[in-house]
């Protein structure tokens, strides 16, 4: 799997830490699903300077 | 470690008139409270905004959402009422997702009957696991909730201190875990 670019904290800037995947099943229709899981696959991350977190769609990639 | 306080609010999940619950609710955030590096707070779900006219993450209320997103772990206090959870409570709950992922959880069920809300309890395990949230395997059961405190609303019976205390320190131990986790380990 390609890596992408870290996550930065919007708060202080620091590389956020992506800690899980998580399918979301009841976006809008105007989200792209994921064919394979049915839903959108949402990374999660978290910062390890301020305890932020953050998430974006996995299938920015 | 980070030495950030550890953010564990507690979710009085019930509306109804009444409530023993909310004594039970009141009781165990003062014992979270007496703890250091902990933060806490109580979130009556009876004061949230609750429209009914949609649900899941459609009717997210922003302060609800902030206060899960800050979260570390989550106590929530469960009365069984026909031995499921409120409506409501579920209804709240579904409000949020990325906001609950790889933080723990605990439940204090509550009964007026003998068996401690262990019904409830065992009813939101699964509700838990797909919210992301993580369980823990210590619960609380507040049996006979009506005699357990005085019209005051006063804990009658002390030992319920000592099981609050140990269900809290596997709490505790899961949300520091879990938060060195979301922090420093990679997916």
């Amino acid at each position: 799997m390609p890596s992408r670019e870290k996550m930065k904290c919007p708060h202080c800037g620091a590389e956020m830490n992506h800690h899980a995947d998580k399918i979301l099943r009841a976006e809008s229709a105007a989200t792209p699903l994921d064919s394979i899981f049915g839903g959108v696959v949402l990374e999660l991350h978290s910062c390890p300077g301020c305890g932020a977190s953050g998430a974006r769609s996995a299938l920015d990639l | 470690m980070s030495v950030r306080p550890l953010n564990i609010p507690v979710i009085l999940g019930t509306t109804r008139q009444g409530r023993m619950s909310a004594h039970v609710a009141r009781v165990v955030t003062q014992e979270l409270a007496k703890r250091p590096d902990v933060a806490t707070e109580l979130i009556d779900i009876a004061t949230m905004p609750l429209p009914t006219n949609d649900a899941g993450e459609a009717i997210k209320d922003s302060t609800f959402s902030t206060r899960m997103d800050q979260a570390d772990a989550i106590v929530i206090v469960a009365p069984e009422y026909n031995h499921g959870y409120s409506g409501l409570l579920k209804h709240v709950l579904d409000s949020c997702l990325k906001e609950y992922i790889h933080k723990a959880v605990g439940i204090v069920g509550v009964s007026s009957g003998p068996f401690g809300g262990t019904r409830v309890i065992q009813n939101l395990l699964p509700v838990m696991r797909e919210l992301g949230l993580v369980t823990i395997f210590w619960d609380v059961n507040f049996s006979s909730v009506q005699n357990s405190f005085d019209s005051n609303g006063e804990l009658t019976d002390a030992s319920y201190i000592r099981r609050i205390d140990k269900f809290l320190k596997e709490l505790i131990w899961m949300g520091k875990t879990l938060r060195y986790g979301r922090e420093n380990v990679a997916a």
